[in-house]
């Protein structure tokens, strides 16, 4: 039956209204206001539709129902959002005699330029779990009555759906659980999309959807009845995340009007639009699309938060063995902390107002990677009034927070202290990045974001098999100090959300501000800053120099200064780049990387020998920075004497305040035939000596050393131009003679300084210890490999060996090099795993060793190791 | 029209990419690639351990241009490549039967 005038009445009707609608859009931004009409005017239509193709059914007990579903049941329509309609019948037979009619009503609609997604049920077809379609079993939870047998669609309402829901409850979450889950998975479980969609990103409105159908399928399961007033969303949702639903509604409302058709993605050029419209934010004001982009991904983490911890709740994903063991641990343990169903929870939610519990929790998920329980993360928000705005009042706040920054899983605890404000509340200087875009096609992650992506990064090396992974997981390892550099990555774009020009400038005074709270020493604090300050130079490098020119290596082995410090530099890059979006580290670009390192370090360690103090020039800055360090009966002339002709790398290897001791250590060299210091940082320890240069030294404090039965993994021999030589040796004490028996220290000092007087042989010493070979069948065997390089300094050698580690070694290789007579200008001794790296500069005779000698040094060095 | 394939140094990319952009050259492809010629490689240690550096980080720049266009491109790309030294790579041209823009099925040197 074809619509006649009538019809052409509606079609003019909902034409005429529907471009009042877009109207009321343009001028007030209100997109939950514009679904609304939108609603109200399609059910106007439809209504009126029904009666006539269905003009006997359109009575009560008619056995045919029209129904709303999806979106167009919570009158949530928008303007070009397909129209849900469930034709409800009582009976098949009521189905076979409307079908033709249901036909000509929806093709009226379509003729009106309406997308109808039309189904036909009966009502006990309706009381049956569709698991094929958990589509169709989600949309009858917004199913809404619009004309017809008023009571079927009662029936199906009030008796058919709350069964259907409690019975088959488990499986409709998970249905939900599972197609969110793809869908998040789809989109890179993340909000952070240069174009999202508003839809079907994680944190659009299909999210927010998600959200309101858990609540409705807990309330029906509980209740076994809809709520009395249900609305479009329940009232246990929070407020931020409506404001949040009504920021995304009005963006999709504009991109709807402007495509004209059903596209939900948020282009370019659409996020200017709105922007310029200050759309949802200020209205008729123009803002920064970046600044637009700010809010809108601030709202779709609210909602994407609620999404994931409803659904989390509802259907947790399958714990793991370490979850089920951390549930037994906890039940036995007294820890504060307790853990079900693989989330952490607090046993007293009072103790989180004390600031080391609640970091003490985040240390915990770093950890663990265990996820708070929405209960915890309910009562650390409510706990957050009482910690201090600044961390200022926390002891021990870096001893916290480090131990966070190196854990396996620190930027699940980040994150989570970003999402509950614990993050800004301890570092409000972060809040000026947060969520805060930089809108290129470059870059694919707001700046907050992307902090936390650098250290997932450096994290997500262990366990890499790829060859250039390795190379880097292996710096990683090796690194003294990794906490300084996570700390540097996530301050080290700060500066982008703050006024000044250059964010290298922003980034640093706001570090500035944050070290003292931390309570770093000078030497930590400068580490961090000059991380930041430099955090753009490798990639600089890389990409705008030739970095196989000596002299751009050169050049940026200047800028470096030490291994330590290249290497903290180059993992910074990698993070970096790699954080900027998934394909910006290309292969290509991480073996540049790799390359550039390599060549680095390999002229750090090869220009120590040319690369001296000249006190009265380079050195005058060291000079006023130490001398107001030293005794004051201490002149500049001495500690210039003391300085002059030690390599440039001792400087920059030591703090300001290790010097000003080695100089107080030297003045004493003039009553003293020997001076030692030792101290131990944890289970390392580190020996520093002074004395005067002489044949056999080196041999012999590494000899007493191994005959201590310790094992020397680092150790740098220095000499200046005075003839006092520094060495420092780290070591380890494997049999932990010196940690169980403190006294023993005076005496391991006592030997050394004896051996170096002669007044003890080291042969005497060295009978008593009978391991010195280390196990016959190492776990990893490495080939010794000898290298001599004649090139790299103008008047000595440079020796390279590198070797199966094993006590002792160190003092097999410098009885060698000692019994042929070579002297021993600068050595650096350095152990990676089970390889000993060892670089000597040496001389013979005072001048280099010619390819004779070197030939012989080298089958001695081969037969004795 | 006419196919133009550079392989530079890759330090002297951003110079290359203005100076054709200053030509009016705003169209091209760039890959990130490796290889060698007369410079071959060299052997590097790293903490004992050698290997071997024999094919060169380079990036490789393609664009087809009209024809009347390519000898005012090909002396921009000489003049802002040119190190002096073994490595600065080379220029190819090849000629190119049909462009295609995709979007609107435009064809020859329209589509360019």
């Amino acid at each position: 039956m074809a619509l006649s005038t009538p019809g052409q009445v509606l079609r003019e009707t909902y034409s005429a209204e529907s471009a009042k609608i877009q109207q009321h859009f343009d001028s007030t931004g209100d997109g939950r206001g514009v679904t609304e009409q939108r609603a109200a005017l399609v059910d106007r239509i439809a209504v009126d539709l029904f009666c006539h193709f269905f003009p006997h059914e359109s009575k009560p007990a008619s056995k045919l129902s029209l129904v709303a579903l999806g979106g167009y049941g919570r009158r949530e329509l928008f303007p070009f959002s397909d129209v849900d309609l469930l034709f409800l019948c009582a009976d098949s037979s009521t189905e076979d005699r409307v079908k033709s009619a249901a036909r000509e009503f929806c093709q009226a609609l379509w003729d009106m330029r309406m997308r109808v997604s039309p189904s036909t049920r009966s009502l006990s077809e309706c009381t049956k779990f569709h698991s094929q379609n958990p589509e169709f079993n989600i949309s009858l939870l917004d199913c809404r009555f619009l004309s017809g047998d008023e009571r079927l669609s009662a029936e199906l309402h009030d008796h058919v759906l709350p069964t259907v829901v409690f019975r088959n409850r488990a499986a409709l979450r998970e249905n939900l659980a599972e197609l969110t889950r793809q869908r998040h998975a789809k989109y890179g479980e993340t909000v952070f999309h240069l174009e999202p969609n508003l839809k079907n990103s994680p944190g659009g409105l299909r999210d927010f959807h998600t959200a309101c159908w858990l609540e409705r399928i807990s309330e029906l399961a509980g209740e076994k009845q809809f709520p009395p007033n249900p609305g479009r969303t329940s009232p246990k949702l929070n407020a931020e995340a409506e404001r949040a639903f009504d920021f995304l509604a009005a963006a999709r409302c504009l991109v709807h009007f402007r495509q004209g058709r059903d596209d939900n993605a948020l282009t370019y050029e659409l996020q200017s639009v709105a922007a310029n419209l200050g759309l949802a934010v200020r209205p008729d004001t123009p803002m920064p699309p970046a600044d637009w982009m700010r809010c809108y991904f601030r709202h779709a983490r609210v909602i994407f938060m609620l999404a994931t911890q409803l659904l989390d709740d509802a259907v947790p994903e399958k714990s793991s063995l370490s979850d089920r063991l951390g549930e037994w641990k906890a039940r036995f343990s007294n820890s504060p902390f307790t853990v079900s169903g693989g989330r952490l929870s607090v046993r007293e939610p009072a103790s989180l107002k004390d600031a080391e519990q609640l970091l003490s929790l985040y240390e915990v998920v770093a950890r663990d990677g265990l996820r708070l329980s929405r209960e915890t993360e309910r009562e650390v928000e409510a706990a957050l009034p009482a910690l201090a705005n600044d961390g200022a009042a926390i002891p021990g706040l870096w001893a916290h927070f480090q131990q966070i920054l190196v854990a396996p899983h620190a930027t699940d605890a980040l994150r989570a202290m970003h999402a509950q404000g614990v993050l800004v509340r301890l570092f409000p200087e972060f809040a000026a990045i947060d969520s805060l875009v930089i809108r290129d096609f470059y870059h694919h992650y707001t700046v907050d974001a992307h902090s936390f992506i650098t250290i997932e990064n450096l994290q997500n090396l262990r366990g890499k098999t790829s060859e250039w992974e390795k190379k880097f997981a292996d710096l990683l390892s090796e690194l003294e100090q990794p906490e300084l550099l996570f700390l540097a990555l996530l301050f080290h774009d700060v500066g982008k959300g703050m006024a000044q020009d250059d964010h290298i400038e922003g980034s640093l005074q706001a570090v500035d501000e944050i070290f003292p709270r931390l309570g770093l020493d000078a030497t930590e604090s400068g580490t961090v800053r000059y991380l930041i300050a430099n955090h753009l130079e490798m990639s600089a490098n890389l990409l705008r120099r030739d970095i196989f020119d000596t002299q751009t290596i050169r050049n940026f082995a200047e800028k470096v200064g030490t291994p330590e410090r290249l290497k903290l530099l180059c993992l910074f890059t990698y993070a970096d780049i790699r954080a900027v979006n998934p394909e910006a580290l290309t292969p290509w670009k991480a073996e540049s990387l790799w390359q550039l390192y390599v060549s680095t370090e390999n002229y750090l360690n090869r220009s120590l020998d040319e690369e001296r103090v000249h006190a009265n020039r380079d050195g005058r800055e060291w000079v006023e920075r130490i001398i107001p360090l030293v005794s004051t009966d201490a002149n500049r002339h001495d500690l210039r004497e003391f300085l002059e002709g030690l390599p440039r790398r001792y400087l920059l290897a030591h703090s300001p305040q290790e010097v000003a001791r080695h100089f107080e250590m030297s003045r004493r060299l003039e009553t003293s035939a020997v001076e030692l210091h030792l101290e131990s940082h944890g289970h390392i320890y580190e020996l520093t000596v002074l004395t005067a240069d002489r044949p056999q030294l080196f041999a012999g404090i590494s000899g007493t050393i191994a005959a201590w039965g310790m094992n020397i993994w680092k150790a740098e021999a220095f000499a200046n131009s005075g003839g006092v030589i520094v060495d420092t040796f780290h070591f380890t004490d494997p049999y932990r003679t010196l940690e169980l028996n403190p006294t023993e220290m005076d005496r391991f000092k006592g030997s050394i300084t004896d051996v170096l007087c002669g007044t003890v042989s080291l042969e005497s010493l060295m009978r008593g210890r009978k391991n010195l070979r280390g196990p016959a069948l190492p776990k990893v065997p490495v080939s010794t490999q000898i290298r001599f390089d004649d090139f790299c300094s103008a008047h000595s050698t440079l020796m390279e060996i590198a070797t199966q580690d094993h006590p002792g070694l160190l003092y097999q290789i410098t009885s060698v090099l000692a019994q042929y007579g070579c002297n021993l200008e600068v050595a650096l001794i350095d152990t990676e795993g089970q390889r000993a790296i060892d670089v000597f500069y040496l001389t013979l005779d005072g001048a280099k060793l010619g390819a004779n000698h070197q030939r012989k040094l080298r089958d001695l060095l081969l037969a004795q190791l | 029209m006419t196919k133009i394939e550079a392989i530079i140094q890759p330090s002297r990319f951003e110079s290359v990419k203005e100076a054709l952009l200053e030509i009016g050259i705003a169209g091209m492809t760039v890959l990130e690639v490796r290889g060698h010629g007369r410079q071959k490689g060299h052997t590097e240690t790293y903490r004992g351990r050698e290997y071997e550096v024999d094919l060169l980080p380079k990036i490789k720049i393609e664009m087809v241009l009209p024809d009347k266009l390519v000898d005012m491109t090909v002396q921009t790309i000489l003049k802002s490549a040119k190190t002096g030294k073994i490595g600065d790579g080379k220029i190819f041209l090849s000629k190119v039967d049909e462009a295609i823009r995709i979007r609107n099925d435009e064809r020859g040197e329209h589509a360019l």
